[in-house]
């Protein structure tokens, strides 16, 4: 059987529920007697607390209990167990001592009978400090900064080849620029929020909003001293996510345990307020590049020294170098350098594309800033430096089809009607400009396991604690259990979402689709052999007293001889005739296989038009057209609504969005979506999004490398390259607001 | 607190809540009509959207001692089945990603819709603009506006 490199486009499994209200997110579910917490936070950004005053706030009606580090119990800190999973937000627990780390630190949390009673009390706290001066920027974090080797796996600092030796050669064509981007929070409309319910002090369920089921699970079993399947965590929706619902944040230990203090069930829901700290942020990045190339455009070195922030609390750092110029170019001489400065501001997370958004950014501005240099078209630059090898690890990229993304591009744009030089292109008043730069993201593999049920009507439902964050995970899920069980897209229903199902890994880094579908591929064989193992002893099978190994799926809902199609034996037959109403297999998590001859990662290439009034110079993104090249488009749908979302994102983070943090306090100012901008209906333009390539089978079974990222990266650059060509002023820190133009 | 009442999708409902409490808390959580959102609590969003006489209103800027007497249509009084034209069309355009804003979306695109039956982009950009959608489902949902409309002209006789 072909796979086409297209899925069907079928509409959303979960487009009903979604559109008549009946999808449950987590906070949503109905649990007796449930109290509300509602927390206090500090208004310092570094310092210790002196005193907690809470007696006006407890004699409230309706408290049930106030907390703080005074009268919390401590959390238990049970040593990770091998293969356990979960990331922590933060190193320390909440309430824990009277050190005050980032403004916005939970410090108190009142549980109350109401949400108004408990808002009200909150308000009623009175908490006293003796603060510090903290530390905010990179200048003063200077005698703190670190050069990490390694961000978990992956070589962050590198080296190829002689750099400066290019950088000093008088004949090379050279440009040095510094990009800026600023702090962005991801802002799902879905706030974080938490439902904790005790049964006795040995059980807890939560209903908790994650991309990440079972690491909650292992965390807060570990946090309150508890066995692993005592922990229930049920998250069948999310309202969006893009990283900041992947770790385990402080309201989900408070929750649990204001839950346990206050005797009865907790709903916590983490205000839109909080969403700027207490859940993450993409940290601010400084990024300098450096490019040498020769006067026919081949580069001869790349420099990337990128800068960001951490918090004082965890170590997230955001690579933006390694993962943008560590593997975009072909040039002999490369070098990536990376340092982190540990701030007193809440600790940053992964945000869609953590590291190769803002890297793309950086590096692609400053490729286009090479091509005009040189008098070059930006497309053909890239063509001159295509990479067919991974530029730092030499080995050859696996399904790259790069440069048909570049010409299809091209083409569906109309990029050879431009003209090149900066303001010469109008739309009556209106200045126009054409940018384009390259998306690049890549295809990451983790470990999961599935289940399946299939039932004598034919009917089959797959289990897998994995998660859909508006992604389609749902409907990609349902199709590749359809294509691999051999079963109609309609008999099958996919589960997701609680931690009583076999393990998925977090929701993140586009792994998904790929790695949950290959435990599905796996379960899939494990049940086609269990069939095979009925068939082999029924007499009446075609199958009979053959060898299991000889057989397999030959074609929908059948089993057969892999030498002899001719016979075979239905799924519902073999079951009807053993006298089973269904049967039960599930498939082991194992480490995920790694082929080190070659490289797997996802391309594309985004075109963009901007229109800006000269005299009130505001950008207008009128028309994008993006050409991914991620391996196999599982759903097809579905699959384009994810590239758009991430285009939209970039839209964005290029023209409108700054988390702002009062330079003396640390205190952030933008603290809702009012501040906040983030895209609406009339900011974003048709979107045109297309696909080439082939499933890349090299990678896995599925042929799919995943699509929720690669959307907003290189988006942002070919916004600003736009920009520069409508205007001829090059904007090199984010977001490109009207002042900057004016 | 207060004994409040109100219709609700058509129905008669009696409430006791705190008076200061928004409406969007009231439907969430005292009435469990959990598919008007929470999306930030001071009507910027646009994810608590509900109807009143047809009119898309913003259920977190109601406190409940105003909503007494009043008669709103939530997202689960316009279908439960997803018939209604405004619904369908989201779904055939795969407007949902993560969902969590549609149902105020759709609500104000039946508001907007009521207003001007064959709205150009001009006017669908206007009555869009001030919900917010972090996904980024804005071009799927200028295309379902525009299929919904057409649907629902064809209905009317």
């Amino acid at each position: 059987m072909s796979v086409t490199l297209m899925g069907p486009a079928r509409n959303r499994v979960d487009g009903r529920l979604k559109v008549t209200g009946a999808a449950k997110y987590s906070v949503e579910f109905e649990v007796p007697k449930c109290a509300y917490g509602w927390t206090v936070e500090s208004n310092i950004a570094k310092g210790k607390i002196t005193t907690i005053d809470t007696k006006a706030a407890q004699a409230l009606p309706g408290v049930l209990a106030i907390l703080t580090h005074l009268n919390t119990p401590k959390f238990k800190t049970a040593p990770k167990k091998e293969g356990a999973s979960g990331i922590r937000s933060e190193e320390r627990f909440p309430l824990n001592d009277d050190d005050v780390h980032y403004a916005g630190q939970y410090v108190a949390l009142v549980v109350s009978e109401t949400i108004e009673q408990a808002r009200h009390a909150a308000s009623l706290v009175r908490v006293s400090y003796a603060p510090e001066e903290p530390l905010l920027t990179m200048e003063a974090a200077e005698h703190k900064a670190e050069k990490p080797k390694k961000n978990n796996d992956e070589h962050v600092q590198i080296k190829k080849g002689d750099v400066e030796a290019a950088l000093k050669d008088a004949s090379l064509v050279k440009i040095e620029q510094t990009y800026i981007t600023p702090t962005e929070t991801h802002n799902p409309i879905e706030m974080s929020g938490t439902i904790a319910v005790w049964e006795g002090d040995q059980k807890l369920t939560l209903y908790d909003a994650t991309q990440f089921v079972k690491g909650v699970q292992n965390i807060l079993a570990n946090a309150f001293g508890l066995e692993i399947e005592n922990v229930r965590i049920i998250c069948p929706f999310v309202g969006g996510a893009f990283g900041c619902k992947g770790a385990v944040w402080m309201h989900v230990f408070l929750a649990a345990m204001a839950a346990k203090v206050a005797g009865v069930p907790v709903k916590m829901h983490v205000t839109r307020r909080n969403m700027f700290v207490g859940t993450g942020h993409r940290t601010p990045t400084r990024q300098t590049l450096s490019l040498a190339a020769t006067r026919d455009g081949k580069l001869q070195a790349i420099q990337h020294v990128s800068e960001t922030l951490t918090s004082m609390v965890g170590k997230f750092t955001e690579s933006c170098g390694a993962r943008s110029t560590g593997l975009m170019y072909e040039s002999p001489a490369i070098r990536v350098e990376e340092t982190v400065y540990p701030v007193n501001v809440a600790t940053p997370t992964f945000m869609r594309a953590p590291g190769e958004c803002p890297g793309t950014y950086a590096l692609e501005c400053a490729m286009d800033e090479l091509a005009i240099a040189l008098k070059m078209d930006p497309v053909a630059l890239r063509l001159a430096n295509h990479a067919d090898n991974h530029p730092t690890k030499n080995v050859p990229f696996s399904a790259k089809h790069l440069k048909e993304a570049y010409q299809l591009g091209a083409d569906k744009f109309g990029w050879s009607k431009r003209n090149r030089d900066p303001g010469s292109m109008r739309d009556g008043d209106l200045l126009v400009g054409w940018g384009m730069a390259t998306a690049t993201y890549p295809a990451h593999k983790m470990s999961a396991a599935a289940k399946v049920q299939l039932r004598v009507n034919g009917t089959a439902t797959v289990q897998c604690a994995t998660h859909d964050l508006g992604t389609g995970a749902y409907t990609a899920f349902t199709q590749i259990s359809s294509e691999q069980l051999g079963l109609p897209f309609e008999n099958v229903t996919f589960e997701l979402g609680k931690s009583d199902f076999p393990f998925g890994p977090v929701a993140g880094g586009s792994n998904s689709t790929g790695t949950v579908g290959t435990a599905i591929h796996e379960v899939a064989g494990l049940l086609h052999k269990a069939l095979a193992e009925l068939a082999v002893k029924d007499s009446k099978s075609p199958l009979f007293n053959l060898k299991t190994d000889d057989i397999a799926m030959i074609a929908p809902g059948r089993i057969g001889l892999k030498a002899d199609s001719a016979k075979a034996d239905a799924y519902v037959d073999i079951l009807k005739r053993a006298g089973k109403d269904s049967i039960d297999v599930q498939s082991e998590r194992k480490p995920p296989e790694e082929n080190k001859k070659q490289a797997f990662q996802s391309w594309g290439a985004h075109f963009c038009e901007v229109k800006i009034d000269p005299i009130l110079p505001r950008v207008q993104v009128t028309r994008v057209v993006s050409v991914m090249n991620c391996g196999r488009v599982v759903s097809a749908k579905t699959a384009r609504s994810q590239i758009i979302g991430g285009v939209v994102m970039g839209i964005g983070m290029a023209l409108t969005e700054e988390t702002y943090y009062d330079p003396p306090t640390g205190l952030p100012v933008t603290r809702n979506l009012a501040d906040y901008h983030v895209p609406t209906n009339a900011d974003v333009p048709e979107i045109d999004v297309a696909f080439v390539g082939e499933p890349d089978f090299a990678f896995n079974p599925i042929g799919a490398r995943g699509m929720g990222e690669i959307g907003i990266t290189g988006i942002t650059a070919a916004i600003a390259n736009a920009v520069y060509h409508a205007t001829g002023k090059r904007i090199r820190d984010l977001p490109i607001t009207p002042d900057k133009l004016i | 607190m207060s004994e409040i009442r109100l219709t609700v999708n058509g129905a008669k409902r009696v409430v006791t809540v705190d008076d200061d409490t928004p409406l969007v808390w009231v439907l969430r959580d005292t009435l469990a009509l959990t598919g008007t959102k929470f999306g930030c609590g001071m009507g910027v969003c646009g994810s608590c959207t509900i109807l009143e006489n047809g009119k898309a209103v913003r259920s977190c800027q109601i406190p409940a001692i105003e909503a007494k007497g009043r008669n709103f249509v939530t997202i689960e009084g316009l279908s439960r089945d997803a018939s209604h034209p405004c619904q369908r069309a989201w779904i055939e355009e795969d407007v949902a990603q993560c969902g969590f804003c549609q149902p105020g979306m759709i609500l104000t695109a039946c508001g907007l819709l009521r207003e001007h039956p064959d709205p150009s982009d001009q006017e669908i950009d206007a009555a869009m603009s001030d919900s917010v959608c972090r996904c980024g489902t804005y071009p799927r949902m200028r295309k379902a506006i525009r299929r919904a409309a057409a649907a629902l002209r064809a209905r009317k006789p």
